[in-house]
């Protein structure tokens, strides 16, 4: 009787969960032809989105009339604006990831995400390998004004864009940009001059001996060192003055050919003796605090490293190596494995592109992170207008300068009309490295992506340089070892021996 | 009509599941992938490659002479005190025991970083001393793991003995050389696994603390960061088998009296 009870429990429990798996389930696939909210999955970086909740003070006031506040996250604004705009419900899944391998790899290992946010290279890759999804013919109209990206994004951007090509196939189709910049050195002026910071062989001078750090990413610290070594070619008036500069500079800072790995390799080696550490996220910290005098940096983080730093009362520096610079993008892209056949949720992530586009929230997503965005403002001169309320010199202010920034705001890049009538000082530091200038641009190649076979390379060559290699270690450690071990089995033998006697 | 019966061994069913999903399922993938290349074919060419790359194996190297001084420092310093707080008929001795165990309290990352100001302070650049600072670091970390296990053995000990060798006319250092170190053994043993395995695979405190050489756990995470599963895979399986014989090892030396065997192992 007993164990009946129990078995008709146990069976009603089991039933429950059944029916718990099963209705709503059920349930989703009615409502989801009235008005079931279409869930849009979105990963990007850490802290690469403005999360609102400002200060009242905070509230940023434009010339043009604009007044910018982050009230809510950007995603949950979205969730409101796609209503009023489209009339349908949007529910934003937002997660974050930490390096664009670990993207990857959760991407391998069956995450879905509909809308992700990996820098170029990954972009390539998974454009190579046919996971993404191309944006819609109506996504690149201009004619409608809800197309916020087409029509905001800087002219340069979308012309860096439309070049690459990955099989055939311009980025573009697939990626729209979000933040840009390039890499550059972050350096104390009181304790590094101008022009030692501006080259890459600052990394291999003795003057700062164990006082600078390159980024622990195989990929930077190959491209640092690559410009180091090629230094000469690069620096030669007659490649700068090429009429296919451009095509030979992108080529010669991609080469992974197995000898100029190899000359990295022995390069780096010799750098590693030089620097002080490698780091991923320390840095920053420690300019401040003073342990180096300056440190591979991409512009983005140099600007924020530069605005903390400031409220220590320290002043850094931001130089781009003459020799090179690396260019570099973050864009949205969408995942077939995610989007699927779904049209619903491919507007949904289309628009959520299109919001993120509009000029007010570039603007706070630029204040918030301190990236530089990819969004110019089209006709609408928000953005402009942020520049010049961030850097623009007070009219009585005697050592202004002009810093022209037209080639990112304007087709015709001269145009005259966008230039920030800045004070000197913020040459070399954030507008400057906000907003490098066209002089830098003219110097910057796109890194992309490797197949799997350089890809091994480079990260063997990485390894090696990591790794102590077992025919450096001197005689007098081996024999030291040798030492240990015998006073350890002589020990152990002793203990027995004793041992057992009892 | 089957009966379903409760019995005291179903107990064991929620551990058991726990111990295939979590112990022995992942296991066997990293037994799969150290054997097999990107095609899926079973190879032996990871193991070959570990043990003929002299990078991995000064890798290797490094991590062994990092987990065996860290050791060795730590036995140095823990057993004194150890000896002395057992020894001491101080009342408030376990006081001085929970300001040793404290700072376990606090989470190590948040410990290494403020050491690693302190060290800045001290040395001026940390950039100098790369291994010495990862055996302060390590020490920092791992000394209470020592002294826990070798106070717990010297407090159960009999100070009968003790008296009795005395009584035989044994000098202090000889009652220390011939009783007291040969019972606390397996204190010794216990502290030493306990700091020599964690110290051959902590990274954090060598990322921390500015010292970028790798040693084998930093090199497994090199390896599957860059997509590389298969020789990911077997150098973690390599470390294992370290793990393995040395716990063997050591396992013969623990505490034989009261049925501890195996102890060591946990």
């Amino acid at each position: 009787m007993k164990t009946k009870k129990l078995r008709a429990a146990a069976l009603c429990l089991a039933g429950a969960v059944l029916l718990g798996f099963a209705c709503p389930r059920a349930a989703a696939a009615s409502a989801q032809k009235d008005d079931e909210p279409v869930t849009l999955r979105v990963c990007s970086w850490e802290e690469y989105i403005d999360l609102g909740d400002w200060d009242e003070e905070e509230l940023i006031e434009l010339d043009n009339g604009a007044e910018i506040f982050g009230e809510d996250a950007l995603y949950r604004e979205f969730e409101q604006w796609y209503y009023d705009t489209y009339g349908k419900r949007v529910r934003v899944e937002y997660s974050c990831f930490g390096t664009n391998e670990d993207l990857y790899n959760q991407l391998t290992l069956g995450d879905t995400y509909d809308l992700v946010c990996p820098s170029d290279y990954m972009i390539m890759k998974l454009m190579a390998e046919g996971a993404l999804e191309p944006y819609s013919e109506s996504f690149f109209d201009r004619e409608n004004e809800k197309n916020y990206y087409i029509n905001c994004v800087s002219p340069y951007i979308a012309k860096v864009f439309a070049e690459n090509e990955i099989n055939g196939e311009s980025w573009d189709r697939y990626a729209a940009g979000y933040m840009w910049g390039v890499t550059g050195v972050l350096y104390n002026p009181e304790l590094m001059t101008e022009e030692e910071a501006s080259t890459w062989a600052v990394f291999d001078n003795p003057k700062f001996f164990r006082q600078i750090t390159l980024k622990d990413n195989v990929r930077d610290t190959y491209f640092s060192t690559l410009g180091y070594l090629r230094q000469k070619e690069l620096m030669d008036e007659t490649f700068r003055s090429a009429a296919d500069y451009h095509e030979k500079l992108g080529d010669m800072m991609n080469d992974v050919s197995p000898e100029t790995i190899d000359e990295v390799e022995e390069l780096l080696g010799h750098i590693m003796g030089n620097i002080y550490a490698l780091e991923t996220d320390s840095g920053k910290a420690d300019m401040v605090t003073g342990k180096i005098a300056a440190n591979y940096q991409w512009s983005g983080d140099a600007v924020y490293a530069m605005d903390q730093a400031e409220e220590d009362g320290v002043y850094l520096q931001f130089a781009v190596p003459e020799e090179c610079t690396n260019l570099w993008f973050d864009g949205w892209v969408m995942l077939k494995a995610g989007i699927g056949d779904d049209t619903e949720k491919k507007q949904a992530a289309e628009a959520f592109v299109n919001f993120l586009s509009i000029p007010e929230n570039a603007v706070r997503n630029m204040y918030y992170i301190g990236y530089t965005s990819a969004i110019s403002g089209g006709d609408d001169d928000t953005v402009f207008s942020y520049l010049n309320w961030c850097y623009g010199a007070e009219d009585d202010e005697e050592d202004a300068v002009d810093y022209p920034v037209g080639y990112f705001f304007s087709e015709d890049g001269d145009d005259e009309n966008y230039t920030v009538h800045a004070s000197a000082e913020q040459i070399g530091r954030q507008l400057y490295t906000q907003y490098p200038s066209q002089e830098v641009i003219s110097r910057a190649a796109v890194m992309g992506y490797f197949d799997e076979g350089q890809t091994h390379n480079i990260n063997q060559m990485w390894i090696n340089v990591r790794c102590l290699d077992v025919r450096d270690i001197p005689l007098w450690c081996w024999l030291l070892a040798l030492c240990a071990v015998i006073a350890a089995a002589a020990a152990a033998a002793v203990y027995r021996k004793n041992h057992t006697l009892e | 009509m089957g009966v379903f019966r409760f019995s005291r061994k179903q107990l064991g069913i929620p551990y058991a599941v726990f111990l295939i999903c979590f112990v022995a399922a992942p296991l066997l993938v990293i037994i799969y992938y150290a054997f097999t290349n990107g095609e899926g074919r079973f190879t032996l060419g990871n193991l070959t490659g570990f043990f003929t790359s002299p990078y991995t194996i000064g890798t290797l190297a490094y991590s062994f002479a990092i987990a065996v001084v860290t050791t060795c420092v730590c036995l140095l310093l823990a057993y004194p005190i150890a000896y002395i707080l057992a020894r001491s008929r101080w009342k408030s001795k376990s006081v001085v025991i929970v300001m040793f165990v404290m700072p376990m309290w606090i989470n190590f990352t948040l410990r290494i970083t403020a050491l690693k100001e302190l060290l800045t302070m001290i040395e001026g650049n940390l950039a100098f001393h790369p291994f010495l600072n990862t055996i302060i670091g390590m020490t920092y970390d791992f000394l209470p793991f020592m002294i826990l296990p070798m106070y717990t053995t010297l407090l159960k000990l009999d100070q009968s003995l003790l008296e009795a060798a005395a009584d035989l006319g044994a000098n202090p250092f000889q009652i220390f050389l011939k009783v007291t170190l040969p019972l606390s053994v397996p204190g010794i043993i216990s502290g030493v696994v306990m700091v020599f395995l964690p110290s051959m695979t902590n990274y954090v405190v060598l990322d921390m603390l500015y010292n970028s050489t790798y040693i084998m756990g930093s090199l497994i995470g090199s390896y599957f960061s860059a997509y590389d599963w298969h020789n990911g895979s077997m150098i973690a399986l390599i470390l294992l088998f370290i793990i393995l014989v040395f716990t063997l090892v050591t396992d013969r030396y623990a505490d034989e009296d009261t049925g501890n065997r195996g102890g060591a192992l946990l």
